[in-house]
């Protein structure tokens, strides 16, 4: 404490004349060290040896699959993120031509179709393509971007709620307006939040025009509105954190395994939550070379390692999604408990880039937002 | 100097760079202007209830003496530096079903957590107010409440005004509470923003937006500055606190109601972190060392402590520095007053512009500063320094010039001279600053979500990422997370408090 207060006069003296421009002639006042842009140092210059990869702050992987990547190629793998998919791709986008990475990973198929129209990638076919589940690669502008993973947003259910009230859970979309689900359903606000988005997707995907009506008879059963996936689900959900009062809520087909994953200890035996597998939305993950990046070379590289076995392995418990590689094995607490989704709905990611506007805006007059 | 070149490097330019790669919309959509009469009406209450609670504790925390009124105003800083979607979710755990989303609910969170800049922008001035000139007010007659409004109230108004401006400008950006615990009618330009940029790739239609929100910020902001400049000055006393008399029980208790409010949602947080499904456990806390330790996967919650408290200590030095810079430039020449008031700036360039500008002008060469891990401190403090010239310069307006004539007479060089006349008020005030700082950098969200490293996230960031997956484990640990930032902000408050005391 006393030393603290021995540097404060020290403090306002440096204060005094660092600010030096109220008393000498327009003089360059020393700089604090702070604010000296260290970068000029490095200017130019691409370092060697590393590969930038650009992600959403949900990426995960296992450190030892990092390594390995490190020392087989020699390449330091540097992982930047930058908010959430929807922000990331938008700042890829702006500096389209002149990244801030290499290589980017987390673009899906909702904002895939932007991304590669604005030029934001340069082609590059793995040699490994072959081994991804085909029907994934439909998308990808003849190998812009390559499939990493898929996930399926579904209508999550806390099942022991419907035991403990005597009622049936329900099994379709068209199951969600009708009077005995009053009140019970929690969905996220399609602006903000990609699960939202998704859930209005498989809406539009699954009754075409008439996907307003849907939405004003949900709205008529009481559905609620969260801004976010955390919101909906740890506010919201009987199930979630908090001290929710909706038994049912927009979610993942993958949520009931990590449930189980990251369950207080003694870890129960099984989770406490299904899924409903009809109206399931499904999210493709895509990565891809940065037009214009300083190590492209590395940045394949760093596609082939993510579509290699090992990390496709490691895929379903960092990331909690599905691995693009066909006959990848999947960990016991998936095979049990994630929901198989056999006919998810999809939407061309041109027709989405070219609705998605419109629809928000028709879907906040439809919902009195 | 220092806040001008500052102020350039890490806010002209970063928007400079992004205003050019995207060029301006022309037209701005209608919703824009339902949006801007919404948020104008939901700032204007937000910003009146923080004062109406905010004043009244800045009187007893900040003049008076008493047992835990250190405790009562750390404690106050509190809400300041929660994460936004802790304050959300424990307002829900507190409030449950009671109190519908929606208006109410965005203007009692915001008051909450800009109770804060209230206490400590108008606490510091009024802090250097004498009691003489009300004392004689009411020898000569005037009853208490004539005394307040006749003698005290002019003396803070440069600090009413400063620390309105600025809960107004929080408010009417405001994202996540607007957001999280609201509903149509709070929608913010910010998030239309944020759902321009992010989810439509609108980007022209977003800049528009971004900048029709700072036209506004910086002309209340000016308009603040110009009205709180023209506060009367009063001579200095060194601060002294006042000693309770007996009928004044009422101070201490009223310190611990502000306390208790600012409290209930953390007990709430403390609860969550001890509890599972099957009862009381430790077993949150005892994960924060080695959540999925080993992986990439989340990084531990310990790690991000230290990450968080050293972007932190970095903030706190460069916002008291050109923060202090540039309030004493606001104190001595009438051109550099332009700066101070473009100081203010930043508050209302909101967190996605910020974060896309600095990412494409620091995110590659010739500036490439992702690396060297200081875009983030560089961030945050531009955020601080609004506040820190809030702190400062009211009350070194209040502080009296003429110490300094009279030193410079005596033959003092020209900083000592200064000193001496605001050699006291500018140590007070500059820790103070520097605390506030440090508090924004530790609660901030925004900017470091565009910012930060995959390894080394802050702890704001942290808690969302731990939040944004299934299962207890998610919200035990991020509840325990958010205990200990309330526990580092409170120490890190009562230390700075204490030191700028004693003298």
């Amino acid at each position: 404490m006393k030393r603290l207060l021995m540097l404060a006069p020290v403090a306002a003296v440096v204060l005094v004349t660092a600010c030096g421009g109220s008393t000498s002639n327009g003089a360059l006042a020393p700089v604090p060290a702070g604010t000296v842009p260290a970068g000029t140092a490095q200017a130019g210059a691409a370092q060697p040896g590393v590969v930038r990869l650009l992600t959403h702050d949900s990426f995960a992987v296992s450190d030892s699959l990092k390594a390995a990547f490190e020392k087989s190629t020699g390449l330091k793998l540097e992982i930047v993120t930058s908010g959430d998919a929807g922000t990331m791709v938008a700042g890829a986008v702006l500096a389209a031509g002149s990244p801030t990475a290499d290589v980017m990973f987390g673009t899906d198929n909702t904002l895939v179709s932007r991304a590669t129209k604005a030029g934001v990638f340069w082609p590059y076919n793995s040699p490994d393509v072959a081994a991804l589940i085909p029907s994934l690669k439909a998308n990808t502008d003849g190998g812009l971007v390559t499939p990493i993973d898929y996930g399926d947003v579904c209508v999550n259910i806390d099942s022991s709620w419907f035991t403990k009230h005597g009622v049936t859970p329900p099994t379709t979309l068209a199951d969600l307006p009708k009077p005995q689900y009053k009140d019970l359903l929690v969905v996220e606000d399609p602006a903000a939040s990609s699960t939202g988005l998704a859930f209005l997707l498989a809406s539009i995907s699954r009754y075409g025009d008439g996907w307003k009506d849907y939405w004003s008879s949900l709205q008529a059963n009481g559905v609620k509105v969260a801004a976010t996936w955390t919101d909906a689900y740890e506010g919201s959900f009987t199930a979630g954190g908090g001290n929710g009062d909706r038994p049912l809520v927009v979610s993942y087909a993958t949520s009931p395994p990590a449930e189980i994953v990251y369950a207080a200890d003694p870890k129960p035996t099984k989770p406490s939550t299904s899924v409903m597998t009809d109206g399931c939305y499904r999210q493709v993950e895509y990565a891809g070379v940065l037009a214009g990046a300083a190590n492209p070379s590395g940045a394949q590289k760093v596609i082939d390692w993510l579509i290699s076995a090992p990390v496709q392995a490691d895929v379903p418990l960092s990331m909690f999604v599905f691995p693009a590689r066909a006959g990848v094995a999947l960990p016991d607490v998936f095979t049990k408990f994630a929901a198989k989704v056999d006919t998810p709905l999809m939407l061309d990611p041109a027709t989405v880039a070219a609705g998605l506007d419109g629809w928000l805006s028709e879907w906040d007059a439809v919902m009195g937002r | 100097m220092v806040p001008t070149a500052f102020l350039v490097a890490f806010l002209v330019f970063p928007i400079g760079t992004l205003m050019v790669r995207v060029g301006l919309g022309l037209h701005v959509a209608p919703a824009t202007a339902t949006l801007f009469a919404l948020s104008l009406a939901q700032a204007t209450a937000s910003t009146l209830l923080a004062l109406a609670i905010g004043v009244p504790l800045a009187a007893v925390v900040s003049r008076y003496s008493f047992r835990g009124r250190a405790l009562a105003q750390a404690l106050l800083t509190v809400p300041f530096v929660m994460p936004t979607v802790v304050v959300a979710l424990a307002f829900r755990a507190m409030l449950g079903s009671s109190l519908p989303q929606g208006m109410v609910l965005v203007v009692l969170a915001h008051a909450y957590v800009n109770l804060a800049v209230v206490v400590r922008v108008v606490g510091a001035t009024w802090a250097q107010l004498p009691d003489s000139y009300e004392m004689v007010a009411r020898s000569l007659g005037a009853s208490t409440w004539r005394a307040f409004i006749t003698v005290t109230l002019p003396s803070l108004r440069g600090a009413l005004i400063a620390s309105a401006a600025i809960v107004f400008t929080f408010s009417f950006t405001s994202l996540g509470i607007a957001l999280l615990l609201g509903d149509s009618s709070t929608r913010t330009l910010e998030s239309q923003v944020f759902r321009q940029a992010g989810t439509l790739l609108d980007f022209p239609g977003a800049a528009t937006t971004a900048l029709l929100q700072l036209l506004v910020v910086v002309a209340v902001l000016g308009a603040g500055g110009l009205l709180s400049a023209r506060a009367p000055r009063r001579p200095l006393r060194p601060p002294a606190l006042r000693a309770l008399l007996p009928r004044e029980w009422w101070i201490p208790a009223l310190a611990a109601l502000g306390g208790a409010l600012v409290l209930a949602p953390v007990v709430g947080l403390i609860y969550a972190s001890l509890h599972t499904s099957h009862g009381w456990t430790a077993q949150w806390w005892l994960s924060l060392g080695l959540i999925d330790a080993g992986t990439d996967r989340i990084g531990s919650p310990v790690s991000a402590l230290v990450t968080s408290l050293g972007y932190a200590g970095l903030t706190a030095v460069v916002a008291g520095l050109v923060g202090g810079c540039a309030a004493v430039a606001a104190l001595t020449q009438a051109r550099t007053r332009v700066v101070a008031l473009i100081a203010l700036a930043p508050l209302g360039v909101s967190a996605a512009t910020l974060g896309l500008g600095v990412l494409l002008a620091f995110g590659r060469p010739p500036f490439d500063l992702r690396s060297t891990g200081l875009l983030v401190p560089m961030t945050h403090a531009l955020v601080a320094v609004p506040l820190v010239v809030a702190v400062a310069a009211p009350a070194l307006r209040a502080a009296d010039p003429r110490r300094a004539l009279v030193a410079a007479s005596l033959g003092a060089a020209p900083t000592r001279a200064f000193l001496a006349a605001y050699g006291p008020v500018l140590r007070v005030v500059s820790l103070s600053a520097a605390g506030l700082a440090a508090a924004v950098s530790l609660g901030e969200f925004g900017a470091a979500s565009f910012l930060a490293r995959a390894g080394s996230p802050t702890v704001p960031l942290q808690i969302a990422r731990l939040l944004s997956r299934p299962g207890e484990q998610a919200y035990g640990v991020a509840a325990a997370l958010a205990v200990v930032l309330v526990a580092f902000t409170l120490s890190l408050t009562l230390i700075v408090d204490r030191a700028g005391r004693t003298t």
